[in-house]
């Protein structure tokens, strides 16, 4: 076993936090996304005939972790987990889009999973049928969904600016993930992986969702924690009174529990993908449970200054919410991990 | 990163199933599930012997150096061998405090004479041992010990009282941290001393547990003597000995303990499906909760326990028991939720006569104060991972 980071690891967290220490902004326009591009991390997983890093599902939980930390509102997560998923597949499209979405010219992301009767329909060519709060998607080109065709199952590639695809952009609570609804009416589509990589698919999109919300978290306790340290009240610092330290300590659990879980998905993602697809379903219910709790303690355990817009912990909260109850949701993920554990028929 | 266990392992881990395949036969097969915590009453006789057999064939000490007797396996090796054996049901050790607490503070602190005189007996399962720091004045507060000993005529005579000592009534040998200079406060002039039990200043009195057995007892020491030489570290340097004990609790047992935890999960399992608690939407949320934790605290052994040494701040150990005490302990209650009304049903009209859910669900009530209770867990984590400062004494 090998367990922990090797140096050209510890490399790549810090100089993804250097970047997001340095630049800000949202979206495809931002200075952030900018330098992103420029320093190849959208190919971070994706072969090198594609011009690509090769790296594994591990480099990128390290800068996702980041992301999730910084709570960088650009649409990376998709489009590189879309990208590692086109990057497996034989398909000509595949070719054809991955040196632009490596490059950043184009932009791409995962239709929010859910149960069969949510999928489109259709051919192999056509699909009929509405995708609703998908993650990023104003800022999408390209859109990857599970679909059913002729009764099975497929993962089909649908352009969003194609006569037959219609965007409505949603106004979003968390304002760090748009969202669109897409309406799918015989829209062009090409089939990009059958039953099981559409599976995988999904498997990666949630142990990245997981491996970001973990991070996310820990950045969330660490405030909290020097906040508690610094903070003075009835003459001494805040952290100081037990009924406060102890309850830190319970998010401290949860933080290393969902770290570590995040961390185990990550890696089978790549490393053991047949147990991925119970860790990675199981990592992001766990992962935005804690983080929602540590987010909500946040504001808490900030008293009136963490309830302010202007204070930070309000985008943490928001942000835990919605990982929470999109890509696939609460209900579904967990229902995911009874199905596959041998739990539930 | 790579999370599997290798081909090498594997291969060890065969080696571990096919030796317990055949050892777990004959004058040991009564023995399979039998013993452990809340059940230490269980074929006590048997159980000392299965120690001895594991001792012959080399399964003790598998972590400790071979300079010292041991085999100096990897982690990966110890895990393996803690997983199989709870997964053919190898029986409750009785002497895991000699080889897990004491074994390991001897490496660390002892001189080459105690480690030649005490490792050996550790090492061949025919010399037990129980922990003698908790008195009656001094649980969560260790630092306030009063059990004192006194070096006069050339030997230690050790006065006080030990209580919640387990398997004390079994043990050879106590393991006592005592207070040897005299007037001296909290954690300085602390020592840790060697104790024969066998001797007729040392009075052992069983403690009636709530589940109706007693693992835990009293330990009255009334000029007790202790060999002038038998003090691990110097004297006087008691509480960074005992420290070191509780430290070295961090550990590979973890991983075979889960484990256990996996069996006891199907067993509560099977019993939700055979009484139809499993279709009923809470305790399936309950069940599935309970399941998906147990993974995360695999995952979280895997990620933290095997991180190279001094990579990590040390609280591992900690973290890990703030989350399978409570953990365990749910399932408890769990056990017995899904059984319902026929939960409440003893096994028989004695005391101790439990079944195993309602023993699972009584037990599991320690496993949040021993070891460091919750609370105390959870200041260790505040202060030394988190770095909260300490509060006004
Ligand atoms: C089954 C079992 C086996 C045991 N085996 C052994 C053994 O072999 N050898 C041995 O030496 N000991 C043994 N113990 C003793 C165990 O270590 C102590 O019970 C434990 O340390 C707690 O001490 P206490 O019982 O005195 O409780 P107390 O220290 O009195 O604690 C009572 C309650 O107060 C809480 N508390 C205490 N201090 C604080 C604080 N500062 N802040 C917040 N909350 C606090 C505790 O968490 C607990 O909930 C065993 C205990 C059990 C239950």
């Amino acid at each position: 076993m090998d367990v922990g980071f090797d140096a050209a690891q510890r490399d790549l967290r810090r100089t993804v936090r250097d970047l997001l220490d340095r630049e800000g902004g949202a979206g495809r326009g931002s200075p952030v996304w900018r330098r992103i591009r420029e320093l190849g991390l959208l190919g971070i997983t994706v072969g090198e005939r594609h011009g690509g890093a090769g790296a594994s599902s591990v480099e990128l939980g390290i800068v996702l972790a980041e992301l999730g930390r910084a709570l960088t509102a650009v649409p990376f997560l998709q489009t590189t987990v879309a990208a590692t998923v086109l990057d497996r597949s034989a398909a000509p499209v595949a070719a054809q889009v991955l040196p632009g979405l490596v490059a950043g010219d184009l932009v791409a992301g995962l239709a929010t999973p859910g149960p069969a009767s949510s999928l489109p329909v259709g051919t192999r060519s056509a699909l009929t049928g509405v995708l609703d709060n998908v993650v990023d998607g104003p800022h999408l080109d390209l859109l990857l969904t599970p679909a059913l065709v002729d009764g099975d199952t497929v993962l089909a590639a649908v352009r969003t600016d194609v006569a037959g695809v219609a965007r409505t952009t949603l106004p979003t609570v968390d304002r760090s993930r748009p969202q669109a609804r897409f309406v799918l009416d015989g829209a062009p589509a090409v089939v990009v992986g059958d039953a099981a990589a559409a599976a995988r698919a999904v498997d990666l999109l949630l142990a990245a969702v997981a491996v970001e919300s973990a991070g996310a978290a820990r950045h969330c306790l660490d405030a909290t924690v020097a906040h508690l340290r610094t903070r003075e009240q009835f003459g001494r610092p805040l952290g100081t009174f037990q009924a406060l330290q102890h309850r830190c300590a319970d998010l401290a659990v949860l933080v290393e529990s969902a770290w570590s879980t995040a961390w185990y998905a990550t890696w089978a993602v790549d490393g053991d993908p047949a147990t991925a697809a119970v860790s990675a379903p199981l990592a992001k219910a766990y992962c935005a449970d804690a983080f929602r709790a540590v987010a909500g303690e946040m504001i808490q355990l900030h008293g009136g200054i963490g309830f302010t817009w202007e204070h930070p912990a309000h985008r943490y909260f928001k942000r835990a919410t919605s990982t929470d109850l999109l890509f696939g949701g609460r209900a579904w993920v967990r229902s995911l991990v009874a199905r596959r554990a041998g739990l539930r028929p | 990163m790579d999370l599997r266990f290798d081909e090498a392992d594997e291969a060890f881990r065969r080696e571990v199933a096919c030796w317990l395949a055949t050892a777990l036969t004959g004058e040991f097969a009564e023995l399979v599930d039998a013993g452990g915590p809340g059940r230490e009453h269980e074929h006590l006789q048997a159980r000392k012997a299965w120690e001895r057999r594991l001792g012959r064939d080399g399964w003790i000490g598998l972590g400790w150096p071979e300079a010292d007797g041991g085999r100096g396996l990897s982690w990966e090796r110890q895990v393996i061998f803690h997983e199989e054996c709870a997964r053919a049901g190898a029986p409750g050790r009785v002497g895991h405090i000699g080889e897990q607490l004491l074994g390991p503070t001897l490496l660390m602190f002892g001189t080459a004479e105690q480690k030649a005189r005490f490792l050996p007996g550790i090492l061949d399962g025919t010399r037990l041992w129980c922990q003698g720091y908790s008195e009656p004045g001094a649980g969560s507060d260790l630092a306030a010990v009063r059990t004192r000993a006194e070096l006069r005529g050339g030997e230690w005579h050790v006065d006080g009282q030990k209580v919640w000592t387990s398997l004390a009534t079994e043990a050879d040998w106590c393991f006592v941290l005592a207070r040897t200079e005299p007037g001296s406060l909290r954690h300085r002039g602390l020592s840790c001393l060697l104790v024969p039990m066998d001797q007729p200043g040392v009075d052992v009195r069983p403690i009636v547990q709530l589940t109706g057995t007693s693992e835990f007892n009293e330990v009255f020491f009334d000029d007790a003597r202790a060999a002038r030489d038998d003090v691990v570290g110097a004297p006087g340097e008691g509480w960074k000995v005992a420290m070191g004990t509780l430290a070295v609790e961090r550990g590979v047992s973890t991983f075979g303990q889960q484990m256990g935890f996996a069996r006891e999960f199907e067993r509560v399992l099977a019993a939700a499906r055979a009484t139809g608690a499993a279709d009923d939407p809470v305790l399936a949320e309950r069940l599935l909760d309970s399941w998906m934790q147990l993974q995360v605290l695999r995952y979280t052994a895997v990620m933290t326990l095997g991180a190279p040494a001094g990579s990590t701040p040390g609280t591992e150990a900690n973290v890990a028991k703030l989350m399978w005490a409570p953990w365990h302990r749910r399932l408890g209650e769990l056990a017995v939720d899904v059984l319902g009304a026929a939960g409440t049903v003893a096994a028989g009209p004695g005391v101790d006569e439990l079944t195993p859910a309602q023993r699972l669900h009584l037990f599991t009530r320690a496993d949040t104060i021993y070891g460091g209770s919750d609370e105390v867990q959870r200041t260790v984590i505040a202060q030394r991972m988190l770095g909260l400062p300490r509060g006004p004494a």
